[in-house]
C-alpha cells in the first residue's frame, strides 16, 4: 500500500465530507418551519403584538436575519466552519454547537463502541460454532432469537428494559449517565457509576445486534469450512481449535469487517431513539431535542459530525481490511 | 500383516448417503502398500481413488462415512484411533499432496507460518530448527526459500504452490505421501518438472508414495505397481511394467490402448465406449458388463470376485476364471 494510494483514499473521504455538509445544509432549509417561528409565535401572545413585530424584536435580540438569502447563510455556515465553527445554538443563544458535541459525543462512542465490540465477539463465536456443530441444539436457539430481536424495533426493547429492570425489579436507573453526587474523574466510583448508568442502553445495543452478527458470522463460517484448506489443515493434523480460531474464524471474519465499520456508524446515528429514551446524554438524545425544536444549528452541525464520523470510519475499515487479508491490496 | 508393507487396507467401503439415494464410493476394497515403492491407482473420475485415499488419513469428507473395513499401519488399525492418536498420526506418520493443491493452504497465512505451526502440532522444536528443515525442503522442489516462505499463497504461481506442497508434505518425515493427481490444472511442461522432482524425492530420500491418476500414461512412468479401480472396486492389481504387457481385465487393457504415446499412429488409439457408470444405479452382475466387447450372459448376473492370475497379480473378471487370458 503505497502512500499515494492512501492519500488519495483520504482526499476522497474528504469530496464525500463537504458533499455531506451541502447535502446537510440544503435538505435543513428545506423542510418548514424552524426555531424562530415558534419562538415568534409565543413572543407575540405573550406581549400582544403582531407576529411581524415579535420576528423583528427577536432578530434585533438575537442578530438573526429572517430573510437573509439562502447563499448568504451558506457562505457564513461555511466560513465558520473553516474555522472550525459550527455555530450556537438558535433556542439557547449562548450554548455553541461545539460545545453539545464535544460534551455529547463521548458517551455516545463509549456506549457504542462497548457494545459494538460485545456483540460482534459474542455474535462471532456463536456463528463459528454454530457453523462447526451443525447438529446442535444452538443453531435454532440462536436462529429464533435472531428472529425475535431483528423483528422488534430497538427502542421497544429499550422500553422493555426499562419497564422490567428500572422501575419494575429498580435494578437500574431510570435516566442519566452518571450518579450526579459522585465527582467526574478519573476515579473507581465515577468508572463504575458510569458502567451502571451505561449498562441498560449497551444491553440494548447488544440483545439487537448479536443476532445479526451471529448469523452473518455462520455463513460465511460455513462457506469457509467447505474450502479445501480446512480439509487439508485437518490432514496436517492441526487441532481442531486451531483450525476454529486460525483458519475458520480469520477467514469468515474478513468480509466483516467493513460492515463493523458501517454499523458503528449507523448506531451512532441510530442511538437518537434509544438514547431519547433512557435520557442518556449522547448525541441522538441533543439531535432528537434539536429535532423537536427546530433547532437547525444544532441539527446541521450534529448531522454533519456523524456523517464526517461515518466516512472516517469506513476509510479506516478500507485501510484495516487491506492489512488484514493479504490478497486485497488497496487500489486506487 | 506382511513387514513389507506400510499400510494394508483391508474389506474398505465407503458410503455417501445422498437424498436420492447411497452411493458406495469404495466397495469392498484391499489393498496393500508396500514400502520404497510407488503404487498407482488408476481410474476415472468418480471410481473411488480419492475417497480411498482420503480414508488414508481418515479425512472423509461429510456426507461419506467409512462404513466398514480396517487400515492397518504397523498393525493398528487407524480408523480405531481416538481423536489425539489420529492428529499426531495425521501428516507425521501418512502426509498427501491434494488434488486441489491450488488451494491447500490458508490464504491468509505465510506459508512458513503454515509450516511452522505444522511441525508444532506435532512436535516441540525450535523455530530455526523448522526454518531450516524447510527452507531444505523448499530448495530441494527447486524454490527460493527465502521468498517462498514470506509469501502468502496467491503470492505463487500454481507449479510453485505443488512445489511447496510436496515439500511440505516432506517435512515431518512421514513413511507414505499420498499424490492425489498431483499435476492436473498444470502445463504439460510443468507437469513433467513436478514428476520429475517426484521421482527424484521418490529414489533420494526413499519415500513410498501412493499416487492416484486418471492417467495411466503418467502413471507407467512412475509406479511400480499399479491398481485399476472403476465404480468404487479394484478390477485390477499387478506390478507395471506385467500389466502393461498382459493386461487381465478389459478395463484395464481399453485404458492402455486410449492411451496416445508418440510412437505409435494416433488411429491405432482406441477409446473405451460408453461413459463412466451411474453410482447410484450400478448396472448388475459386472459394473463395466455395458461398456465390455467381452461381456457374457454370466457377466450380466454375477460380479467377478478377484482372483490370483499370477505373481502378485489380482483380477476381478470373469474372463479369468474361465481361463480365456486377454490378448
Amino acid at each position: 500500500m503505497t502512500l499515494v494510494i492512501v492519500l488519495k483514499r483520504i482526499g476522497m473521504a474528504f469530496v464525500t465530507v463537504c458533499l455531506a455538509t451541502v447535502m446537510t445544509f440544503i435538505l435543513l432549509r428545506l423542510t418548514p418551519g424552524n426555531a424562530i417561528d415558534g419562538w415568534a409565535r409565543d413572543y407575540a401572545t405573550q406581549f400582544g403584538i403582531t407576529l411581524e413585530e415579535a420576528y423583528r424584536r427577536i432578530a434585533a435580540m438575537i442578530n438573526y436575519n429572517p430573510n437573509e438569502p439562502l447563499h448568504e447563510q451558506f457562505i457564513r455556515y461555511i466560513s465558520g466552519l473553516l474555522q472550525g465553527n459550527l455555530g450556537v445554538s438558535m433556542v439557547y443563544q449562548q450554548i455553541t454547537v461545539n460545545s453539545i458535541i464535544a460534551n455529547a459525543m463521548p458517551w455516545t462512542i463509549f456506549v457504542a463502541t462497548i457494545s459494538l465490540l460485545i456483540s460482534f465477539v459474542i455474535g462471532m463465536l456463536l456463528g463459528v460454532r454454530m457453523a462447526w456443530k451443525r447438529n446442535s441444539i444452538l443453531e435454532p436457539s440462536v436462529s429464533l432469537f435472531t428472529v425475535i430481536t431483528s423483528a422488534i424495533p430497538d427502542f421497544i426493547f429499550a422500553i422493555l428494559l426499562l419497564v422490567v429492570f428500572a422501575y419494575g425489579l429498580d435494578w437500574f436507573p431510570v435516566n442519566g449517565a452518571y450518579d450526579p453526587f459522585v465527582t467526574p474523574g478519573f476515579n473507581i466510583d465515577f468508572i463504575v457509576s458510569v458502567l451502571y448508568y451505561a449498562a441498560m442502553p449497551i444491553l440494548t445495543f447488544v440483545i439487537t445486534n448479536i443476532g445479526g452478527w451471529a448469523l452473518m458470522m455462520k455463513g460465511n463460517a460455513v462457506s469457509i469450512l467447505g474450502e479445501d484448506y480446512i480439509i487439508a489443515a485437518k490432514a496436517r493434523g492441526i487441532s481442531d481449535s486451531v483450525i476454529m480460531n486460525r483458519y475458520v474464524m480469520k477467514n469468515a471474519m474478513l468480509p466483516m469487517i467493513t460492515m463493523l465499520a458501517v454499523t458503528f456508524g449507523g448506531m451512532l446515528g441510530g442511538a437518537t431513539l434509544i438514547e431519547n429514551i433512557f435520557q442518556y446524554p449522547g448525541i441522538g438524545y441533543f439531535l432528537g431535542e434539536a429535532t423537536r425544536t427546530r433547532d437547525y444549528t444544532v441539527m446541521q452541525g450534529i448531522m454533519l459530525f456523524l456523517s464526517v464520523t461515518m466516512i472516517v470510519a469506513n476509510l479506516i475499515a478500507d485501510l484495516v481490511y487491506s492489512k488484514l487479508d493479504p490478497r486485497i491490496k488497496v487500489e486506487g | 500383516m506382511n513387514e513389507n508393507n506400510i499400510i494394508e487396507i483391508r474389506d474398505l467401503s465407503i458410503e455417501f448417503k445422498l437424498r436420492s439415494g447411497t452411493i458406495r464410493a469404495v466397495d469392498h476394497v484391499s489393498l496393500d502398500i508396500p514400502k520404497g515403492k510407488v503404487t498407482a491407482l488408476v481410474g476415472e473420475s468418480g471410481s473411488g481413488k480419492s475417497t480411498l485415499a482420503s480414508a488414508i488419513l481418515n479425512i472423509v469428507s461429510a456426507p461419506g462415512t467409512i462404513k466398514n473395513g480396517s487400515i492397518f499401519l504397523n498393525g493398528e488399525d487407524i480408523l480405531r484411533y481416538n481423536a489425539n492418536r489420529l492428529r499426531h498420526y495425521r501428516w507425521s506418520d501418512v502426509s498427501m499432496v491434494f488434488q486441489a493443491a491450488q488451494n491447500a493452504l490458508n490464504p491468509v497465512m505465510r506459508i512458513g507460518e503454515q509450516m511452522i505451526e505444522t511441525v508444532l502440532a506435532h512436535k516441540k522444536m525450535g523455530k530455526p530448527e523448522i526454518i531450516e528443515k524447510a527452507s531444505q525442503l523448499l530448495d530441494y522442489v527447486r524454490l527460493e526459500p527465502g521468498r517462498v516462505l514470506k509469501a502468502y499463497p496467491h503470492e505463487l504461481s500454481g507449479g510453485m504452490k505443488q512445489r511447496v506442497m510436496i515439500a511440505f508434505s516432506l517435512l515431518l518425515d512421514p513413511q507414505l505421501v499420498i499424490l492425489d493427481e498431483p499435476t492436473t490444472a498444470l502445463d504439460v511442461i510443468t507437469q513433467d518438472y513436478i514428476f520429475d522432482i517426484l521421482l527424484k524425492v521418490h529414489k533420494e530420500m526413499n519415500i513410498t508414495m501412493l499416487l492416484l491418476s486418471h492417467d495411466i500414461s503418467v502413471v507407467a512412468r512412475v509406479a511400480d505397481r499399479i491398481g485399476v479401480m472403476y465404480a468404487g472396486k479394484i478390477v485390477e492389481l499387478g506390478e507395471t511394467f506385467e500389466m502393461f504387457e498382459n493386461a487381465k481385465h478389459p478395463y484395464t487393457a481399453g485404458l492402455i490402448q486410449a492411451a496416445p504415446s508418440i510412437l505409435d499412429d494416433v488411429s491405432e488409439n482406441k477409446s473405451i465406449k460408453g461413459s463412466s457408470p451411474n453410482l447410484l444405479n450400478l448396472p448388475t452382475g459386472c459394473a463395466f458388463h455395458p461398456r465390455c466387447e467381452f461381456s457374457t450372459d454370466l457377466c450380466k448376473l454375477e460380479q467377478p470376485r478377484a482372483i490370483s492370475v499370477g505373481k502378485d497379480r489380482l483380477a476381478a473378471c470373469h474372463l479369468n476364471e474361465k481361463g480365456e487370458m486377454l490378448a
